[in-house]
Parts: structure tokens; sequence; C-alpha cells
């Protein structure tokens, strides 16, 4: 009986998630797009095919993992130290989580149409800054070498307090006699944190990295706005390709095979990144 | 309690919405018919819609819903709209390169009934381009646009002619130090710089494709003469590095300041370069893009016309809303207005705008060496590789020849994937 | 030490506002000002920006009316469904709710903007296009796995004494829902109604391929078109007024409730 109230959330969530991913599948060995007036016609895996020699998706592929690897990597650096900031004590403590909050509440739009302002040649702040000490225009947006770190910049203001909240509610679950205990042995505070708060911080710090690594995998609405995917398409995502070919070029078919696959690609390096964790918990087993 | 306030807002929830609907099925309303434009049509045609709203007396009411400023964001709302089903617009104001998708894809309802070959004739020619797809007319032109020069007429005594003159004139002019920069055009990745490209493209002698076959120029050695050139105008320090990412606005922006000697843009700009807070005001001459030989010289042909959904449960209305603003009169006024290029012959021979505008004449010349670009279907998916390695030349990524060989194999892939699909 | 972690909360709160507080300074900023900012200008503050957003057509507030409306729709959607089946959960085998725990995680963690073209299709065959509660159901439906997840830890905090007592006094399971459970449950239910409301006022894909009329557009859709707002100058004195206002709800809404906000999501972390 209780059992029926789970009903209307299942069926919420196979309609949401699961249906898509059926869907996509399906779509993925048919040509649907504006050459067929917009029908599926089976097409015995051509989609496949050209996803294997398409270098496009190979590229965006190769920049949607450079962009989450080193984006999340900053992310969780920055988060960890905020976190340990944050879990002290003083005065004002609040406001200023508050304040650190704020960039996560934000709609990413709405920041992203800020960054781009903000990193525009040649009236953006930064620029100007660079004119003022006397260097070149940097060309932030219009440079494909830099372009993507700038929209890095853009996900870690925006995403680095949401991981440092997630990390600040696991260290409020290490008991502080651990500490008290390392210290009456003698134990410095630096070591104090490789040895106690970062082991026991562990399973968080796997939270907030599949959590984001997701995320980031699927970056959309900020590179949307902030570049568009150039220059040079140095910036596109695969989110990106994927809605470009649906919305833009009418390729449903090949629409879906690119997001199938930019799924199973993200589920392969969520698997990698658990396994590793997995695996260094045992070393430091072993070390111990 | 809770219940008894819940009671009475659904109470009055159910009494408001009865008394709404009753209004609204007695009223006698107009057939309202929507059209969707991109923000600066929009704005520049408020006072005709306002105009063919009076004159209906209350029979159509036309309504236009402003769209974004940037063509493609444009073209995803529009999309978008028809993929959901039930599209909120009756017509559309298209660009030229839209067509063939949408009409491939059958949202669009021929336009025959309601224009007839006369109407048709007393079209320039280069502004019929584009408006036909499988042989039935799909698209009625409200401006002509072609891609023009702009130049200084205070610095130079007339405008260059070739590629070559180009670059010698403006670094002449930087060393004398009477202009920071020489040349400003589009070169971000985007729309834009398809259509600077293929007027060099056409100006050194080369195709981009053969109309009705699938034959690729992309690695032709007029492709890679009109991508290196592209190229040198930033490497010799003609054009800023920033002209990367400009668009039309950017570099109308800088040629407006006063510190650039020659721009590529469309007509539009003309009125902007004559306002009150223009620096070059007075001193801006137009002309045809340069071309290695000057019959070649080619203008890329813009151009933005109506076409009403195959959805619409009222195309009559809709035609004659679309036949009241490309009348000639209201040609005439946004010509005025807002230096839209008209696409009536005889508007070109109009004492009344030849006297008003001094640049008529130019804009008839560029409008009958119009180039369209590639009508088909795929033409977003072609037109994104091209300024994918187009971008990546120009941003110094990779070399010429590689990059035009690139654009060359991956949009005859995407052709030859089309033909198997077909 | 003292002196160090004030220098860090400078740097944290200056890394967190500097970006918005530029765009404040554009807001207020008139078009030259912005063009040359170190130059005399007779004119360098104005209005002028939030005029021109505010009188655009449609005015700026409506999207701010419309986020609300579609926030307020979702919210309640996630939780009239989430709270019966965060319920249900906790009474279930270890077994099937570890399982459950799983899909709903996997869920949660999935990127949603690979939805959006399955999305659009189902908008199409059920006529939901246009329709500002319509986008409450993908909303809901998104959200779903998170809401579940937090209020299940929720219910499994509650003694289990205290639902076998009021079932002794002969309340029905709504009954106990209704006076017993759901007012317990009330902080955290706050706070999933925070996040719920947070995740549909920003979500941009999917109102962007459900929506297409312009005055029924959220906000972060209009936020991102907006770059048509002036025609044929680059208007980012405009756009900067845009963000402000755009920000300013929220900003209200995190000072608000950060509480439950941060509450919520340590929660959510601690238990799942």
């Amino acid at each position: 009986m209780i059992q029926l109230l789970l009903i209307p959330a299942a069926l919420l969530i196979a309609l949401v998630f699961g249906l898509p991913l059926v869907r996509y599948s399906w779509l993925s060995f048919h040509a649907d797009s504006v050459l067929t007036g917009l029908v599926a016609i089976p097409n015995h895996g051509a989609n496949w095919l050209r996803l294997l020699h398409d270098q496009r998706f190979w590229q965006d592929t190769y920049q949607t993992a450079r962009f989450a690897t080193v984006s999340v990597s900053l992310e969780l650096l920055l988060a960890i130290a905020i976190a340990l900031l944050l879990d002290q004590r003083w005065r004002g403590r609040g406001v200023v989580r508050a304040i650190s909050l704020l960039p996560w509440a934000l709609p990413t739009t709405v920041m992203a149409l800020g960054w781009r302002w903000i990193f525009n040649t040649p009236y953006g702040p930064i620029e100007q800054f660079a004119e003022l000490i006397g260097l070149q225009p940097l060309n932030i947006l219009s440079n494909p070498n830099i372009t993507w770190l700038a929209t890095v910049v853009g996900d870690v203001w925006k995403t680095t307090p949401f991981a440092a909240l997630i990390l600040l509610a696991g260290l409020q679950t290490i008991p502080n006699d651990l500490y008290e205990a390392f210290y009456l042995e003698g134990g410095h505070p630096r070591a104090a944190l490789f040895q106690i708060t970062l082991p026991l911080l562990q399973p968080y710090l796997l939270l907030s990295l599949l959590f984001r690594l997701a995320q980031a995998f699927g970056i959309f609405d900020l590179i949307q706005v902030m570049t568009g995917g150039g220059p040079a398409g140095s910036t596109e995502s695969l989110a990106l390709y994927a809605y470009l070919n649906a919305m833009r070029f009418l390729d449903f078919g090949y629409s879906a095979t690119v997001m199938i696959s930019g799924f199973l690609l993200l589920v392969l390096a969520c698997l990698l990144v658990w396994l590793i964790f997995q695996q260094a918990s045992h070393w430091r087993e072993a070390i111990k | 309690m809770m219940r008894r306030i819940f009671s009475k807002i659904a109470l009055l929830f159910s009494l408001t919405s009865v008394a709404l609907f009753a209004s609204w099925a007695l009223s006698s309303h107009p057939i309202q018919i929507n059209i969707l434009m991109p923000a600066p049509f929009a704005e520049s045609t408020t006072d005709l819609v306002q105009q063919f709203n009076n004159d209906q007396h209350g029979k159509i009411k036309l309504q236009v819903t402003r769209g974004p400023l940037e063509t493609e964001s444009v073209s995803d709302l529009a999309i978008s709209s028809l993929l959901l089903g039930k599209s909120p617009f009756d017509a559309l104001l298209i660009d030229v390169t839209w067509l063939p998708k949408y009409a491939a894809a059958g949202w669009l309802t021929p336009l025959n009934p309601w224009i007839d070959q006369q109407e048709i004739d007393s079209i320039a020619p280069g502004a019929m381009l584009g408006n036909h797809f499988d042989g039935k007319l799909y698209r009625w032109p409200l401006v002509a646009d072609m891609g023009l020069l702009y130049w200084r007429t205070d610095l130079m005594s007339e405008p260059p002619r070739t590629p070559e003159e180009l670059i010698k004139v403006s670094l002449k002019l930087q060393k004398e130090g009477r202009v920071a920069n020489g040349y400003v055009w589009q070169g971000r990745q985007y729309e834009g710089l398809s259509c600077v490209f293929l007027e060099v493209l056409d100006g050194f002698g080369g195709q981009w494709l053969e109309p009705g076959t699938d034959n690729v120029g992309l690695d032709s050695s007029a492709s890679l003469k009109a991508a290196s050139w592209l190229r040198e105008l930033i490497s010799s320090g003609v054009s800023p590095e920033a002209v990367i990412n400009y668009a039309e606005n950017e570099a109308l922006q800088a040629f407006k300041s006063g510190d650039v000697a020659l721009m590529r843009n469309w007509p539009y700009a003309w009125g902007e370069l004559q306002k009150p807070n223009s620096d070059v005001r007075g001193n801006v001459g137009v002309t045809t893009m340069v071309a290695s030989d000057h019959n070649r010289s080619t203008s890329t042909l813009g151009s933005w016309g109506f076409s009403i959904l195959k959805g619409s449960s009222n195309p009559e209305a809709a035609a004659e809303a679309i036949a009241f603003l490309t009348s000639t009169s209201a040609q005439k006024k946004l010509f005025t207005n807002d230096s839209y290029t008209p696409t009536k012959t005889e508007l070109f021979k109009d004492q009344e705008l030849l006297s008003k505008s001094q640049i008529l004449p130019e804009l008839a010349k560029a409008l009958q060496s119009t180039d369209q670009r590639p009508a088909t279907p795929l033409y977003a998916q072609i037109s994104d590789v091209l300024q994918r390695n187009l971008s990546s030349i120009l941003t110094g990524q990779s070399s010429v020849s590689y990059a035009m060989a690139n654009a060359q194999a991956n949009t005859e892939k995407i052709l030859m994937a089309a033909r198997e699909t077909k | 030490m003292m002196r160090q972690r004030k220098l860090w909360i400078t740097v944290l709160l200056l890394w967190s506002l500097a970006p918005l507080l530029w765009q404040l300074y554009t807001s207020f900023c008139t078009h030259e000002a912005l063009l040359q900012p170190l130059a005399e200008h007779n004119q360098r503050w104005t209005l002028d920006n939030y005029r021109q957003v505010l009188t655009a057509n449609p005015p700026f507030w409506r999207y701010l009316l419309n986020s609300v409306i579609v926030g307020i729709g979702s919210t309640s959607l996630t939780l009239l469904i989430a709270i019966p089946a965060a319920y249900s959960l906790s009474k279930v085998s270890q077994n099937v709710a570890r399982v459950a725990k799983f899909i709903l995680l996997g869920a949660a963690l999935f990127p949603y903007v690979l939805l959006f073209l399955a999305l659009l299709e189902l908008a199409r065959s059920f006529n939901l296009g246009n329709n500002l509660l319509a986008l409450s159901f993908p909303y809901a439906g998104l959200s779903m796995p998170l809401a579940v997840l937090l209020l299940l830890s929720a219910f499994r905090d509650l003694p289990s004494e205290l639902e076998e007592a009021a079932r002794l006094e002969g309340l029905d399971l709504w009954q106990r829902l209704r006076w017993v459970l759901i007012p317990l449950i009330g902080p955290a239910t706050a706070s999933t109604a925070i996040l719920v409301f947070l995740f549909s006022w920003n979500e941009y894909p999917i109102a962007l391929t459900w929506i297409s009329r312009a005055d029924l557009l959220t906000l972060p859709v209009a936020i991102a078109r907006i770059a048509g707002s002036s025609v044929y100058s680059i208007p980012y004195g405009a756009y900067a007024a845009a963000t402000v206002l755009g920000a300013l709800p929220l900003l209200l809404l995190v000072l608000i409730f950060q509480r439950q906000i941060v509450s919520g999501l340590t929660q959510g972390a601690i238990k799942g």
C-alpha cells in the first residue's frame, strides 16, 4: 500500500530520465533530419560510423574533457580551502558564507553575459588593466589558446561554492577529539590536514568530484552565452555540438548519437574516478 | 479555516475565468497576425505596422514579435517554435540562407497564390536570388542587403579596387599616422565570416559550391588565395588582431570613431555613419568589394524576406500584411529612415530618393553583382565548417592549406552523407 | 594566524563579489564612460540603462514574474510528489531502498542538458510548449532525485515511536502524514523547496526550447536573448543593468535563506 506512494515519482523520473535515453538510443540508428523531411528512417548505424570519423566530435570530446578536468580540479582545490576557512569559528562567518554562496545561486546565463563583458577587448576591465601596465591587447575571447581558460574561470567562480558546501558538511562530521589527540602526540597542524582531515573527507571529495564532473561534462549555458563555441570552435562542448546538430542543422538522428556517446563517455569517466579513489584508499591502508 | 479560504479562492478564480471567457467570446475580434522579426527590423517597421493596423480598421491586427538581434539566435527561436508545433507566428522574416532548410522541413507555404509574375518582375534580379525552392516561391524580400566596402573620402581620393591596393593604401595611411588601423571587417566565427569570405573568394575567381552540383571549391587556388589574403590583413597589421572577434557592430563602432580607413559592412551602416555622434560623418564613400580583376567584384547577398508558415490559420491575412510591408511606399520609408536597400527596380531611379541619398546608385550597382551563398538545406552545416576553418586560419591555429583542405574534406563528407540519405 | 585568516576572508569576498560589483558599476555608467573609462566625462553616471531595460517590450519585470510562476509551480509539484515518495522509501525494505537510492543518485548526477531534445519532443507530443506551468513537469522530474534523497534522510531521522504512537491514536496514513510527519520534517522541506526553486529559476536549456513566445520567457533565457535590446551599438550597459536586476531577487533569497540552503545541501551530503 505504502509503495503506491512511490509511483508518481517513479513515473516522472522514468519519463524525464529514462524515456530520453531509450529514445536517443533508438534515434541514433535512424536518419531523422531536414533531408528526410523530419521523419525517422532506419539507417543501419550510419550515424555511428559518421561519429567515428567526425573530427569535430572528437575535438569537442577532447575539449569537454579538458574543460571538465581543469575546472573540476581547480574547483576542488579552492573548495577545500574555502571549506577549511568556513569551518573555523569567527565573527561574521554567516554573512561571509552567504556571500560566498552568491555566485552559485545566480543563473549561469546572467554571469556568462557578465564575463563576456569583463573579458571584452578592448573595453573590459582586464584589457584596461593590461593596457594600463603597458601590455599588448590580450584578446582573451579571440585567442583559441586562452579563451577556454576564460570559460574555466567562469565555471570555477560559479560552482566552487557548491563543492565547498559539501566539503564543509564533511568537515563537520569529523570529531574534534581526533585532532586533540593528534596534537597531544605532538602532531603539526599541517600534518593533521593530510593525516586526518583529507582522509576522512574522502567520501565527500568523491561525491563532489563525481557531481561536479558530471555537470562540467554537460557544460552548455556558460559556453553558449559566453563564446558560442568559438573562436575556431576551441570552446565548443559536446552538449553544444548536440544542440547545434538538433536546433540549427535539424539533424536529430545525429544529435541523439552525439548525446548518447557523450553519456557513455561520462559513465566511463565516472567509473575511472571511482576506481582511482578505491585504489587510493587501498594504498593508504597498505602504507598504514 | 484553511479549507474555507481555499474554496473562496477557487470560487473567485472560476468566476473570473468565466467572465474573461465570456468577454472574449462576445467581442468581435480582428484576425490576429503575428510576425517574428529580428530586433532591428521590428524597430524600423513600428510605424508601418501602426499604419497598417489603422488602415485595416480592426479587420486584421498585425503584431510584430521582436526577436533577438543576432541572426543565429533569431533562427534558433524560430526553429524551436516550429519544432514545438503550434508556432505562435503566422509569418517569419527570414534570412536568405535559411529558406532551403525551412522549405525542406515542410514548414513554409508557397506564396504563389498571392504573388503574380508581374510583381516578381518588378523586383531587382539581385534581390530575387534565393527566394525559390524546388521551383516554388517561398519568400518575399523586404530589403536587399549586400556587402559593401566603406571608405574614407577625407583620407583617399578613390577607394582601392584590388586586394593588393587595399593593403598598400592602408599601410601607407597607417605609417603616416593618420589612422590606427587600415581595414575592419567581420572576423568572428559566425555567419558574417562566411559572407566576408564569399566576396573575397569570388573576387579571386573562385566558387564555394557549384550550384546544382556537389562540387566544392574550397581547396581551389582561388580559395587559398582568398584565405591567405584575409590572414595577411591581420598579420601585416592592416586589420587589428581584435578583428578576429568582430561582428558588424564592432566593425561599425571602430570605423565610426574615425580610427579606421576602410570597413566591410552592410548598407544599414551608412545611416549610422551619418548620425551626429559619428566622427566620420560626411567623409564616407561606398563601393563594391575589392577583386583581383574588377569584373569580378562581388557583393554577398544578405537580404531578409517574409515567409508564411504552413501552420498559420490566416495565410490570406498574413499575405496582405506582407504586401503592405513590402510596398513601394514602405520601402521608400525604410530606405529614408534606416538605409535599408529597396528591392523594387523603380525605386533605384526614384528622383526623390536619389536627391536624398548619394549612395543609391552605388547600391544599385552592388545589387547587380551579388552572389548568393550555397542554396541547400545543409547550408548551416557547411557554413559552420567554413567558419571554423577560417577562424582557425585567422587565429593562426592552422596553416591556410591545411585548414582549407580540411574545410573541403568536411564539406564533401556532409554532402556525401546527405546523398546517401536520399 | 588571525591576520592570515583576515587576509583569506578578504580574498574570498573579493573573488565572490568583484565580478558582481563590476556589473553594478557598468550598469550605472554612460556608454561614453564605458568606452573611455579614464577620460574626463561631463556625464559619467546614468540610470538610462535601467530605464531601457525596464521599458523594453516586454518589460523586464515580466521575466521575473514568469520565473516566479515557474519556480513556485515546480517547487509545489516537486514537494507534492517527493514527500510521499520519500516517506514510502523510508518504510520499504533495506534492499529496495538501497537500489532506489543508487538510481536516484545516478539521476541526480546526470547532466540533464543532454535530455533537452527528447523533452522537446515530449512537449510537442503533449502540446506543452509555451506554457509556463507545463515547465513544472520537466523541472519537477529533474529535481525529483535530489528532493527525494533529501526528504528521505529527514524521514529516516524521525524516531519510529512517534508514528507508532500516532497509529495507536487511530490516525490513518494521510492523517499521520499531514498532522505528525510533515510538520516534523518542516526544516528539510524548506531546504528542499529552496533548492528546487533555485534550480527552476536558473534552468536554461529546457526553458530555451520549450518557450518561444517573448512574453513567456523565463529570466535566464531572456537575459541570454537580451543581446538584442539595443540595435546598433554594443549594449553592455543594458546587459549589466539586466544582470543586476536579475541577480537582485536571488541576492535577497540567499541572504534570507542561507541557513536553509546550507543545511539542505549539507544534510544531503552527509546522508546521501
